[in-house]
């Protein structure tokens, strides 16, 4: 009898040691998954952050750029380099037949022409000498140059010539190949060309998207939170808009993507593609979030200081400006920043209204069309050019560390400025 | 020529405010009682300006458009044009008027426009003499009654109360929205295809169904056999099914952990850490399942001997569980927590060891949150949108194999309407048929979980 | 014969202190009450007990409590088997939300104590008669035990506590949230199972004290002030302090 006893202890024991491995074992593996997930989003983007430039010799043959003497400023503006350019590209090799010059120039982007140009537009002096200049490599050189392109696939498989490769190698060798850190991923709009590409329009276009989507959701949260928290009778008619509330915050954001594309494209006929529809989708997704946590906030404010300032003879609508709302703001503050910080992460709604359109401008208004940060990574990521692997992973780089930026604001106000109340 | 308007408009509600408080500084010197603050005669001015302005504007924006049309296409009144001609026309106009015309101009089309150009301008102008003359009336009119000490805060204070009242009907207005949406398109496509077929047919191929030439008749049989949603409905649950697989054991599992084992240090840095999970954007994990998921569970399928698509939908499921770990993870543990100590406590006087107490005290009181946060669980696995667009296939096949690709909802809407949409063609519209029965399906999920939780926090309070 | 006794017992929660230097000897087969104002640590010496004090991560306990002999603050001291032994009620009645049959089936299944259907139905059967509850819900054994009215939901704490038959009872103010007719049931029942338990009562009533207890311990801020025969300390305690207590001066 003690002994079967003994023996049901031990077993009693085992299963608790083996209930708290799993459960172990569960934490650890979500927060593996997390690990693997950031190392690996950080190990493909990081050599995105770099860019590659070839440094090709470039003479300002004045003949060539159909430029006459002591050429005025406009003249430089006007002038033809794309022969110029064709031609240092050409010089690479001299040996180089039709064929092979046309390989050469597709070692660069298409931009030289204008890389070229602005040299000379930065230093006039420059006509009838020969000058080194920096050239964006061409996407895949890019890739070769960074050890992320296979090059011991068979030639027909892959998007740069034997050819390509062995003058590039030369350059190498030459030291003519540099690494600089890549300014243009930031200041430049969308392209087809991963080399050219940046994230500077779908940066502006989240910014509109989020300032419209706060300049709406914001105030209007705030006021219905006061209204239902402080004023509300307790009725069918406000448990219904409850209702509503808390049904919204779980409805899927595809659905307001409809929304935005039934009434305000198909109806309102706002402009589509825009920051400003993309914002009024975002802030009727937001709305509900920042609701709920400023009532939250709201309801954490004592009685006491109601009754407080009510005992003082302050009317309602007094004692709700003058007290609980300014009481309650810092948690309804760091609400609407994880608020927007859930729209900022948004795609698929912006996808529906048209914000998915390819935009090579960067948006000056929210009235102009752009894509947005996440739309951006949804474009890329559907590209089949092998430069935008890394891109998509830099664009996920930065959407994090805004959304990282916006989430440590939300708890600094909460820490720093929420009243403890005991 | 509006901003203007508008910022004299402002200019002139912050003038009433001044001197609706300079009137109540006056009475107060000359020593009568006043019913209210300053301020508030002041608010009560600027609302008496607020007021008429703001429905003038409103009146405004919504007659101007119809009655300008009315009376440019009025010279082209009988001439037997139709309807739709008459709009096109009008757009015409429209267009021409702002210099972005680029077609062959006609001397009619000039003349509309010009006719249109200035319409507009005698509106404006008569706007702007309309509002500001009411404004004016109305301004004075409060003025003489704030002069006679009237109660001014009752009216103010009953005026931010249907603002506020206002701000609040917002919820209820985007379902309107969201149901209204959906709800025309919807309809106008079980016009053309039959209700039953969408339910029970099991041929998902839009494609087939392309745009129609506006004069061309409508020929259902064109359509049959095109719009069945059951595979696009097995696929969804299919799909939320995998991920729940991942998500339950997993969320469950550490939401128990840290309710019930973790030490206060490492629930410190444990909770939030799993919770960023949440807060990645669903892009992301897109991205990572098409890309890295994806290929490995193929590489791994071949390693195997087996046939594993690069868009299986284990890839797109087990990402997504991922995703929905923190939901159930720190919603259980919300739920367990808020479980009374005094039901361990008399568990442990018993005898019973920590899991056992879990097992067989602390999870059946907590079932029902805990089924709750599964329930929002499941209706964010059939919500969810980006992950099965880039990571699962677009075909629907009607399958059971999770290492096959299948096609949701979520993926069709897009699919169907990324790009350009006619609205009015069948394609379009099923796609919002597919949004009406996601809406639908979710609403019912989160009306239950929510009841549910709710039920359940009342009782433990 | 003595059962439990303690000695240099000193609580601590965190840094504070809560109890100092409580040393006490507890008869078998007695009844055992500890008074003394609220906040004086007689539940804490109480949860010292069967370790319930375990449970709260900042609480730390020095000191022996040996019962049988064995020193349960020991490291070889394994709270399970302890706990087995000694039962506890608490202040509220906390049912599981289970039915009334599972509620007292609880302890027996964990700690295997019945081989067979009917041998558990035995255990109840005894539980609820012993608890002087089974008169009342033998019909409704498959129904919530928190349906119950808060004198029965205690009795049935009680037949949850004796189901597996440990040698000592502890109760944490048993009577506190319940009516005076299910306090006169309560009491009636710690008299009928001082016969097979020994039984510790924490109470503020220091008329129940005196009603059911044959030895009493007076605490005050946490210091163990006088212990000894229920009749001593009431009618001749040695301390003023408590003479002060007991005639309602202060508390």
């Amino acid at each position: 009898m003690n002994k079967s006893k003994e023996q049901l202890l031990n077993k009693r024991y085992k299963a608790e040691q083996r209930f708290r491995l799993y459960g172990l074992s569960a934490i650890f593996m979500a927060l593996l998954f997390l690990t693997i997930f950031i190392f690996k989003i950080f190990s493909t983007g990081y050599s995105a952050f770099q860019k590659t430039w070839l440094i090709v010799p470039v003479t300002f043959d004045a003949e060539l750029m159909m430029l006459e003497q002591n050429p005025s400023n406009e003249d430089l503006q006007d002038a033809d380099y794309y022969d110029i350019a064709l031609k240092s590209m050409a010089d690479l090799d001299p040996n180089a037949n039709e064929d092979q010059e046309n390989e050469l120039k597709r070692m660069v982007s298409y931009f030289f022409e204008k890389e070229i140009k602005n040299e000379l537009l930065n230093n006039p002096g420059l006509i009838g000498k020969t000058k080194e200049v920096y050239l964006t490599a061409s996407d895949d050189l890019d890739q070769v140059f960074k050890g992320n392109y296979p090059r011991d696939l068979p030639e027909d498989q892959r998007r740069v010539s034997d050819y390509q490769l062995k003058i590039f190698d030369q350059l190498v060798a030459k030291g003519k190949v540099e690494s600089k850190f890549n300014i243009s991923f930031f200041t430049y709009a969308d392209s087809r060309e991963p080399e050219l590409a940046g994230i500077a329009s779908s940066f502006m276009g989240s910014i509109f998207s989020i300032l419209v989507c706060l300049m709406i959701a914001f105030p209007v949260a705030v006021l219905a939170a006061i209204y239902l928290e402080e004023f509300a009778p307790k009725n069918r008619f406000t448990d219904f808009i409850e209702v509503n509330i808390n049904n919204l915050a779980a409805v899927p954001s595809i659905v307001f993507g409809l929304l935005g594309l039934g009434v305000l494209l198909a109806i309102f006929h706002l402009p589509r593609s825009t920051p400003l529809v993309g914002g009024i989708t975002l802030s009727l997704m937001t709305l509900p979030t920042i609701i709920i946590a400023a009532r939250a906030s709201l309801k954490a404010v004592p009685p006491s200081i109601r009754e407080a300032a009510l005992a003082m003879g302050a009317s309602r609508m007094q004692t709700t400006m003058h007290h609980t709302v300014p009481l309650s703001m810092p948690g309804t503050l760091s609400g609407t920043i994880i608020g927007l910080a859930q729209a900022l992460g948004e795609t698929a709604p912006l996808i529906l209204i048209g914000m998915v359109a390819f935009v090579n401008t960067i948006p000056g208004s929210p009235m102009d069309p752009a894509a947005s940060l996440p739309v951006q990574i949804y474009i890329w990521a559907e590209s089949a050019e092998r430069g935008f692997v890394e891109k998509v992973s830099a664009c996920i780089m930065v959407l994090l560390g805004f959304l990282i930026i916006m989430n440590l604001f939300a708890q600094i106000i909460r820490h720093k400025f929420e009243k403890k109340w005991s | 020529m509006n901003l203007i308007l508008f910022t004299f408009i402002v200019l002139l509600g912050f003038t009433s405010y001044y001197f609706g408080r300079k009137k109540a500084y006056t009475i107060q010197s000359s020593n009568k009682r006043l019913t209210a603050l300053p301020q508030f005669y002041g608010y009560y001015l600027a609302i008496w300006c607020a007021i008429p302005a703001f429905i003038i504007f409103s009146l405004w924006a919504i007659f101007e458009p119809t009655i300008v049309k009315l009376l440019v296409l009025s010279d082209y009144s009988n001439q037997g044009y139709l309807d739709d001609e008459l709009n096109l026309i009008y757009e015409k106009t429209k267009s021409l008027s702002r210099g972005q015309f680029t077609g062959e101009i006609t001397p009619f089309i000039e003349a509309s426009a010009e006719k249109y150009l200035s319409l507009r301008s005698i509106a404006q102008s008569s706007k702007a003499v309309i509002v500001l003359s009411i404004i004016i009336a109305s301004v004075a009119y409060a003025y003489k009654r704030i002069s006679s000490n009237s109660r001014t805060r009752e009216p103010v204070e009953k005026f931010l109360n249907a603002v506020l009242f206002t701000a609040s009907l917002a919820a209820i207005l985007t379902t309107v929205g969201i149901v209204f949406s959906l709800i025309f398109q919807t309809i106008d496509f079980f016009k053309v295809i039959p209700l039953f077929d969408f339910v029970f047919g099991t041929h998902w191929y839009p494609a087939k169904a392309f745009v129609r030439d506006s004069s061309e008749a409508l020929d259902p049989s064109m359509y049959s056999d095109t719009f069945g949603a059951v595979p696009i409905f097995a696929g969804t649950f299919f799909i939320a099914f995998i991920a729940m697989c991942v998500a339950i054991p997993i969320g469950l599992m550490s939401g128990i952990y840290l309710a019930e084992y973790a030490s206060s240090k490492v629930r410190q840095y444990a909770k939030p850490l799993i919770e960023i999970l949440a807060g990645i954007p669903t892009v992301v994990y897109g991205f990572f399942a098409a890309l890295t998921v994806g290929p490995f569970l193929k590489e791994l399928g071949t390693s195997m001997g087996l046939e594993v698509s690069a868009e299986s939908a284990l890839a797109a499921g087990g990402v997504m569980g991922i995703m929905i770990i923190p939901f159930i993870s720190s919603l259980s543990d919300d739920v367990i927590t808020s479980v009374p100590q005094s039901l361990r406590d008399g568990s442990y006087a018993m005898g019973a060891t920590k899991s056992e107490t879990i097992k067989r005290v602390i999870f059946p009181a907590a079932l029902p949150g805990i089924v709750g946060s599964i329930l929002l669980g499941v209706s964010r696995a059939i919500g969810e949108t980006m992950i099965v667009v880039m990571a699962s296939g677009l075909a629907a096949n009607l399958t059971l194999n999770p290492l096959e690709s299948t096609s949701t909802i979520t993926a069709q809407i897009v699919v169907i309407l990324i790009g350009d949409q006619a609205f009015g063609d069948p394609k379009t519209q099923a796609a919002f048929a597919l949004g009406m029965s996601l809406f639908l399906v979710t609403l019912c999920l989160n009306i239950v979980a929510l009841r549910v939780v709710k039920k359940y926090r009342e009782k433990y309070e | 014969m003595i059962k439990i006794k303690a000695k240099n017992v000193d609580v601590f929660y965190g840094k504070k202190q809560a109890l100092y230097n409580i040393g006490l000897d507890i008869e078998e087969n007695q009844v055992t009450a500890l008074i003394g104002p609220s906040g004086c640590g007689k539940s804490t010496f109480l949860r010292c007990l069967n370790r319930m004090n375990d449970v709260i991560d900042i609480c730390s306990v020095k000191g022996e409590i040996l019962i049988n002999d064995f020193n349960i603050n020991d490291k070889s001291c394994d709270v399970v088997r302890l706990r087995e032994k000694i039962g506890m009620v608490f202040q509220k009645p906390n049912p599981f939300p289970k039915t009334v049959y599972e509620n007292i089936s609880y302890g027996p299944t964990i700690h295997g104590m019945a081989q067979s259907k009917q041998e558990m139905d035995e255990i109840v059967e005894t539980s609820l008669k012993k608890a002087a509850l089974w008169e009342e819900v033998k019909d409704r054994l498959h129904e919530p035990g928190t349906g119950l009215s808060g004198g029965q939901q205690q009795r049935l704490c009680i037949a949850r506590a004796i189901s597996v038959r440990p040698e000592v009872i502890l109760m944490d103010e048993p009577c506190s949230a319940l009516d005076p007719i299910a306090t006169a049931q309560i009491e009636e029942l710690i008299d009928e199972l001082k016969k097979e338990h020994t039984i510790i009562i924490v109470t503020h009533s220091m008329a129940q004290a005196a009603r059911v207890s044959q030895n009493t311990g007076f605490f005050h801020l946490g210091h163990l002030i006088e212990h000894g025969s229920t009749d001593k300390i009431f009618k001749n305690p040695d301390n003023t302090k408590t003479q002060d207590y007991i005639t309602g001066r202060f508390g």
